[in-house]
Formats: C-alpha cells, sequence, structure tokens
C-alpha cells in the first residue's frame, strides 16, 4: 500500500452512496460504504482513502459497515473521515487509531448580539487584541495553570470542573456535546509524560488546521433551526477549532506503544498496525477508554477556555461584558472521538461503540442526547471550511440514524498536501490575498498560512451538499471567516 | 542522507545511511528538519543521552524519533547532533542542542506524534533505509 490511486471497486448504490463490497479482500467482515456524489468520488479515488476504508472492515466486532463521510481523505490506518460501530458483545474492539492523536479535537460557535456593521471599523483593533490574548502556535504554553492534583480533577469532571472555577456558565454546559463531560473518565490511566505535555496548553489553540475565526452569518437557509440557534444574518460569531493538545496526543501514543502486541495475544490479523486495537471488554481496552475519556474531557475545558478568553478581548474592544455582548455558546461537537451510544442494526437496538475519526455526530430532532432548546430542530452540527471561503452550521436528520450511527462530515477536507500547497503559494502573500476577500489573518508563520491556504482545500460547500441530499443533516446557516488567529 | 514527502494532510520522512547507527541518526535530523526552520542553526549547548529498551528495528526506530519529539515538547529542547549506539540491551543515544529561542529558532510544524502507518526500516544492498510518516 502507498500512495496513488485506488483501483478498487467503488460501486453506485445511490445518488449519495458508494460501496466497496466485502468480497473486495478476504478479512474484511463488512462493507465499506463512502458517502459522495459523482464530483467528489473521482477525488475520492485520487489517494488510497477507499483502501483504509476497506482495511477499517477487517475489525472484530464491526456492525453494518466502514463508512466515510464525503470530505474523507487519506489519513494512517483509519482514513480521515471514517466512522465505525463495534458492538463490545460480538468481540467488538475499540481502536485509539479510530479515534486519532488528537482526542476530542472539535468545533464550537459562539453568537453574540455584534452585526457586522458595528464590528468592521474596529475588525483590525479586534483581530489583533484576540492574537495577543489567544495562545497559539507550535507548543505554545498559556495562561492557566493547573497543577497535576486540579489537571486530575479538571479531566475527571470537564467544563462543570471550569464552573467551579468560575470560567464555564451552566448555559455552557448544557450546550456542549455530553454536556463537556465523558462519564468513566480515568485520569489515573493518564499518564505523567501526558500530562508534562499537557500541563500548560489547557487553553492554547495550537497550529496546523486549528483556528480561531470571528465569522458573520452569511445566509440562513432553516429560519426555524437558525431562530433556536438565535442566529440571524449579519450577526458576528466566533467559531474555534482544537483539541486535546499534547495531552491527548500522549494519551494516543501511550496507548498505540500497550496496544502494540495485543492483537497477536487475542489472535486478530490487521492489515495496517496503525489500526492496532483491544477487545472492549479486555483489560487493555478498557485502560485505553478509560484514559481516552479523561483526554476528550481536558479538550471540552480547552476549547470552554479558547471561547472564554475570546470573551474577554471581545469585551476589552467593545468596552462592554461579554454577557451584555450575548456571546452565549451555541453549541460544541467532537469530530475525533469514541462514543457509547445506542443504535439500531440490522433491526435489533443494541449498544455500540461508534467510532468517528474526523466526524461529527449529527443527532435528529427529538433524540434525548440532544439539548432541551434543540430538541425539536435537532443536534446542531458544525462544519468547518477553509479560512477564505465558508464554514456551516447544520442540524443533524432522521436519515443519519439510519445510515451512519447518527453522524455527518466534519470539514472540507484537504486536496494539497502541505508541500504542494507550500510550492503554490511560494512568492505570494496569503494574508493579503484573504485580505482582499475581507478576511483578516493574524498568524504566527507564514508557512502555517500557506499549508491552510484556501485552494488547500475542498470546496466545503460541495461537501456539505452531499450530507444535505443524503438526509444526514440539514443546512441552517452558511458562515463567512471575516478574522482568523491561526498557530 | 533525508528526505520529507508528502501525505495528504501529514507529511513523511525517509533516509539512508551506511549503518543503522547512522540510520537513527539521520530519521532524527530529518525529524527536527521538519520542527524547525534552519536546523543547521542549532548550536549544541546542552548534551542528553536517551536510552530504550530492545524492541524490533522498526518499533526501537519510532520509540527514538518518539522520545526525541517528547523531549521537544516538554523541556523545549532543539536537537542538532546525534550519535546512536544499538546493542543487545537497546538504543543508547547521546544527542546535543539548545532550548528553543524563538528569536534565532523559526518553528516549522507542529508534529502532533509519530505514526505506524507504513513504517518501515529495511537494509538494501548494504545500505539502510527507513521511512515514516509524521502526523502534523
Amino acid at each position: 500500500m502507498g500512495s496513488g490511486r485506488f483501483h478498487g471497486p467503488l460501486e453506485q448504490l445511490s445518488e449519495c452512496v458508494w460501496r466497496i463490497p466485502k468480497s473486495y479482500k478476504e478479512g474484511m467482515r463488512v462493507d465499506g460504504l463512502i458517502f459522495a456524489d459523482e464530483n467528489l468520488i473521482e477525488q475520492i479515488r485520487n489517494d488510497q482513502a477507499p483502501e483504509q476504508v476497506a482495511n477499517v472492515a477487517f475489525l472484530p466486532g464491526i456492525q453494518y459497515a466502514s463508512l466515510a463521510m464525503p470530505d474523507i481523505h487519506w489519513g494512517y490506518g483509519f482514513c480521515i473521515g471514517g466512522v465505525c460501530a463495534t458492538d463490545p458483545e460480538e468481540g467488538g474492539v475499540i481502536s485509539p487509531g479510530g479515534v486519532g492523536y488528537d482526542i476530542n479535537c472539535g468545533v464550537r460557535l459562539m453568537r453574540s448580539n455584534l452585526f457586522i456593521d458595528e464590528v468592521r471599523p474596529h475588525l483590525g483593533q479586534l483581530m489583533d487584541t484576540l492574537f495577543a490574548n489567544v495562545p497559539a502556535g507550535v507548543g505554545q504554553g498559556g495562561k492557566y495553570h493547573f497543577n497535576r492534583k486540579e489537571l486530575r480533577q479538571l479531566m475527571g469532571q470537564g467544563v462543570p470542573y471550569l464552573k467551579r472555577r468560575e470560567l464555564a456558565t451552566d448555559g455552557d454546559i448544557a450546550h456542549t456535546e455530553a454536556r463537556g463531560c465523558l462519564p468513566g473518565a480515568d485520569p489515573d490511566a493518564v499518564s505523567d509524560r501526558a500530562l508534562d505535555r499537557g500541563a500548560k496548553q489547557c487553553g492554547t489553540l495550537g497550529s496546523g488546521n486549528h483556528f480561531l475565526e470571528v465569522q458573520m452569518v452569511d445566509r440562513i437557509f432553516d429560519p426555524q433551526a437558525a431562530r433556536a440557534m438565535g442566529l440571524e444574518e449579519g450577526m458576528v460569531c466566533v467559531m474555534v477549532h482544537s483539541g486535546s493538545r499534547g495531552l491527548g496526543y500522549q494519551v494516543c501514543d501511550d496507548a498505540l506503544r500497550q496496544l502494540r502486541h495485543v492483537p497477536r495475544k487475542y489472535g486478530i490479523e490487521l492489515p495496517d498496525r496503525q489500526l492496532v486495537c483491544a477487545p472492549v471488554l479486555s483489560d487493555e481496552g478498557k485502560r485505553y477508554l478509560g484514559a481516552m475519556r479523561a483526554a476528550a474531557n481536558f479538550a471540552w475545558c480547552n476549547r470552554q477556555l479558547l471561547m472564554w478568553q475570546a470573551r474577554e478581548s471581545f469585551a476589552q474592544v467593545f468596552g462592554r461584558s461579554w454577557r451584555d455582548m450575548q456571546m452565549n455558546l451555541v453549541y460544541d461537537v467532537a469530530h475525533n472521538i469514541a462514543k457509547f451510544e445506542e443504535h439500531e442494526v440490522a433491526g435489533i437496538r443494541k449498544r455500540v461503540w461508534v467510532h468517528r475519526k474526523g466526524a461529527t455526530r449529527a443527532f435528529p430532532p427529538h433524540h434525548p442526547e440532544v439539548p432541551e432548546v434543540y430538541r425539536a430542530i435537532g443536534q446542531p452540527v458544525l462544519i468547518p471550511g477553509d479560512m477564505g471561503r465558508a464554514s456551516w452550521v447544520l442540524v443533524g436528520q432522521e436519515g443519519s440514524m439510519s445510515q451512519s450511527f447518527g453522524t455527518a462530515c466534519h470539514g472540507a477536507g484537504r486536496v494539497l498536501s502541505r508541500k504542494a500547497a507550500v510550492k503554490l503559494a511560494q512568492g505570494r502573500r496569503i494574508d493579503q490575498e484573504l485580505a482582499d476577500r475581507g478576511v483578516l489573518a493574524r498568524a504566527r508563520s507564514w508557512r502555517g498560512l500557506a499549508e491552510e491556504q484556501p485552494d488547500a482545500y475542498k470546496d466545503v460547500d460541495l461537501v456539505v451538499e452531499v450530507v444535505d441530499r443524503a438526509h444526514l443533516a440539514k443546512k441552517v446557516a452558511r458562515m463567512r471567516p471575516i478574522g482568523v488567529v491561526k498557530g | 542522507m533525508f528526505r520529507t514527502f508528502d501525505h495528504t494532510a501529514d507529511v513523511g520522512i525517509e533516509a539512508e545511511a551506511d549503518s543503522r547507527e547512522e540510520l537513527f541518526a539521520e530519521m532524527a535530523r530529518a525529524l527536527f528538519s521538519l520542527i524547525v526552520e534552519r536546523p543547521e542553526a542549532i548550536e549544541p549547548l546542552r548534551q542528553v543521552t536517551v536510552e530504550l529498551p530492545p524492541d524490533d528495528d522498526d518499533y526501537l526506530l519510532f520509540d527514538w524519533l518518539n522520545e526525541l519529539l517528547f523531549r521537544f515538547d516538554t523541556d523545549r529542547l532543539v536537537f542538532g547532533r546525534f550519535e546512536v549506539r544499538l546493542d543487545e540491551s537497546g538504543l543508547h543515544g547521546t544527542v546535543a542542542g539548545e532550548p528553543l529561542d524563538p528569536a534565532r529558532h523559526q518553528l516549522g510544524h507542529e508534529v502532533k506524534a509519530i505514526t505506524y502507518h507504513e513504517l518501515r526500516l529495511w537494509e538494501e544492498n548494504g545500505r539502510w533505509k527507513a521511512r515514516v510518516i509524521v502526523d502534523i
């Protein structure tokens, strides 16, 4: 296996669904299914991501199919944009690679009562203030310090811990997936190495594709759902994309090392070492799950603190309190995570471990895990695009439960490698080009901007279109960036 | 001799050398060429030793790169010189570098982790070669 085009079978089942039959490779336990339209599938064929979809189908206890969203691209082990559910009662496994290094990488959206006309004249000052206040960049530490005991409490309790420290409100908790805390977290399963890497990083953005953006609501597609979220055209919002920082990377790394020889122990044959896994019900599996949940709670606290610093920055610039500007959290979703959820598989309701590796939960209206205020419209699904074009707000639809274990896409998906993007940016001022498009960018490095330039990504509008047409999630609002903070 | 190569969202590094020991050192140079823009400007002011227990060659290479990444991430040290000895008791490394100084070292990528995906170490016509993909 390596780079190059995928030459295996991709059969079109319907307008937006393509199948890799399980007969493709000996060892596949279920089919692979990819959500895409005819244009996107051509791009998807260009690398080995479909091969990875097939490889995930080898995992013991996998249910229904190895799934991939329209933004899939080539990862390591799992493709980015992959979804797989396993049943512990059928020997189902948990795979750290199916969650990823950045455990609970995710997105949150905060609204305000400010509109573009009031913000535009102060945008330069606002972006300078955000850039000064929000720590970003490689390995950058932040202003919040937690000692080991406090870190363990934070990982055990999630965002409610920050509420006790007066860094979060009840409203913030209510509008965060899983209320900002996965129960069953085992902070003692998190190594000292991971604590060392994470100690100074709670409340920092990191680099790569992580960002903090000031956005405006560009267009509303579903007025009822937009009203429930408090969104109106022209309104200024803040979107945050980050995860569990060095702590999460180390938890994943520790687990991959601990599980190195575990598949052999349980007689599990895998086509790629990065798919290493353990039965959910084994000691090794339980240990990883305890640590993974702790890292997930750390990530929710990280995004909470990033949002908190954004609120402080707005207050500084506009001379009003954030409460006065009604800077309320709309929602926060994880897109690198494994969750134990109830789903119907072949007519039987069962509890399964849903791995979402670059995929977003998209529960439909009336699902009990959707917050009360959104019960009638469905769970908000936040899809960051590239920094020049758009991001999206959607709501989960019934089709996600029957087709994708309650899941939709997570972003635009890269089309250019980082090296290719840098090459394309030679001799250009990406920040100037963005400014010409009405986006003020503040970044630590030219390379960061070059690698993340809009042309490095698929058009997020096309990805969202497929998710909408396949009834996984419905379009509510298109968001346009006006200011970007990058590492 | 090392080079970096493309992998859609991430980056790969590969190297070759006359011996396994030199290969390990070369791969470490490749790693730090991703982390800082001009690794040749790193001064060998501080010396650090790395001791790792034995494992298969490829896993040992993984552990070596991983350990260097960990030292960078926690102690904020960047390294430019690497000496490696391999024997039955594992890997014995001596590395030299200095504390990260943003005024002199322009940071490149945030390397989140070394991955096992396509991790390979092999001998070919008397030359030792390896490749690995890192998560950015």
